[in-house]
């Protein structure tokens, strides 16, 4: 029995209900079923978490309470001073992206941030907002975030091009970094299981090297979320203080 | 009742959080070490793709900017050669902690502590 491998088949988006306005489609994808369960579970966590407000917090609280004092915290020693107003934008990146991460490894669901798509839509809000953030701070001051001090004035020629290019980079890193971690997990882990599921019983090795890969995915999209959210709050601080 | 307890169970709550507090100062280090490694896997996971997208993403601006106005193949030259710069003035400041596209040396009395750039010559 020949069994197919198509390891990229799992990022296949596939309308669940077929909307089109006007010729647009904009039907409901079980890419979008994946993200509302995200934005459901957020939610319920934080809700449902908080809802006794109890003195010693039970089990539910205290995860609520950990990822609030985690993001506080790390946008506190990241963005610095005034960071804090913006923290329900990074807190809410932050547990969109983990939750999204998270739940693609639930068999059969779907890898939302394997989508470059998805993951540059986040990052172009995080830049177009600092950008504006930083604008809004300092008006045309701004600019000199692109002048760097103490270089001679010819130098400058080359080196404000230079400044505004790595400026102009930063939301395809942001997006391209999360995007490729995701994808080549996930297309790891469905390569593995293929091999497992066609050598029969010496499959069991790749089997084996799959369980770890698990292992290692998770780290990974626990710590995706992290670099996503602490590299908002380094731009952060940039567009505040310009340093 | 036997024993002689505060008869405030939140005195006594607060009583626990000490000494629980007390008990973890001596676990300060291995709390230390966790944050350095978390620390570090991010900084590899950061500046892993930094070079690679950056030289990209310039040779593909400037690929756009020969097609648009017909400059073949300079635009695309001269932005693979900023973009190797750019993406290496990414991964310098990312290493060195300073962070993000600004002035080389920030002002001593700058906020953002714990980066630990004072000993940095940048």
């Amino acid at each position: 029995m020949a069994i197919e491998i198509q390891p990229l088949e799992q990022f296949k988006i596939h309308p669940i209900i077929p909307i089109h306005i006007g010729g647009l489609d904009v039907s409901y994808t079980n890419s979008a079923l994946l993200m509302t369960i995200a934005v459901v579970m957020i939610t319920a966590l934080m809700v449902l978490g908080t809802r006794k407000r109890a003195l010693v917090p039970g089990r539910w609280q205290s995860v609520a309470e950990m990822s609030y004092e985690f993001v506080a915290d790390m946008i506190e020693t990241n963005a610095g001073h005034g960071g804090q107003e913006f923290f329900p934008f990074v807190f809410t990146l932050f547990m969109f992206i983990l939750f999204a991460n998270f739940l693609a490894l639930v068999p059969y669901s779907y890898a939302v941030t394997s989508q470059i798509i998805v993951t540059f839509a986040l990052a172009i809000v995080v830049f177009v907002g600092v950008t504006i953030i930083g604008i809004i701070k300092h008006g045309f001051g701004f600019l000199r975030l692109f002048v760097p001090q103490g270089v001679p004035p010819v130098l400058l020629l080359l080196l404000v091009p230079i400044e505004l290019l790595s400026y102009c980079i930063r939301p395809f890193t942001l997006s391209i970094r999360l995007f490729a971690n995701m994808l080549a997990g996930h297309t790891m882990l469905a390569i593995l299981g293929g091999f497992a599921a066609s050598i029969g019983l010496f499959g069991i090795l790749p089997m084996g090297i799959d369980i770890l890969i698990v292992a290692l995915e998770v780290l990974v999209a626990a710590l995706q979320a992290y670099v996503f959210a602490i590299l908002t709050c380094l731009y952060l601080s940039d567009a505040l203080h310009l340093h | 009742m036997s024993e002689s307890t505060p008869p405030d169970p939140l005195s006594r709550l607060g009583q626990e959080i000490d000494k629980a507090r007390a008990g973890r100062v001596r676990r300060q280090p291995p709390v230390a070490d966790r944050s350095t490694l978390q620390r570090g896997l991010s900084l590899g996971f950061r500046i892993g793709i930094e070079l690679v997208v950056a030289v990209v993403v310039a040779t593909g601006i400037g690929w756009a900017i020969d097609r648009w106005l017909g400059t073949r193949p300079w635009g695309m030259i001269v932005l693979f050669f900023m973009g190797v710069a750019a993406g290496m003035l990414n991964v310098y400041r990312a290493v060195t902690g300073v962070s993000g596209p600004v002035g080389f040396r920030p002002p001593a009395e700058s906020s953002t502590g714990a980066k630990g750039w004072d000993d940095e010559d940048c």
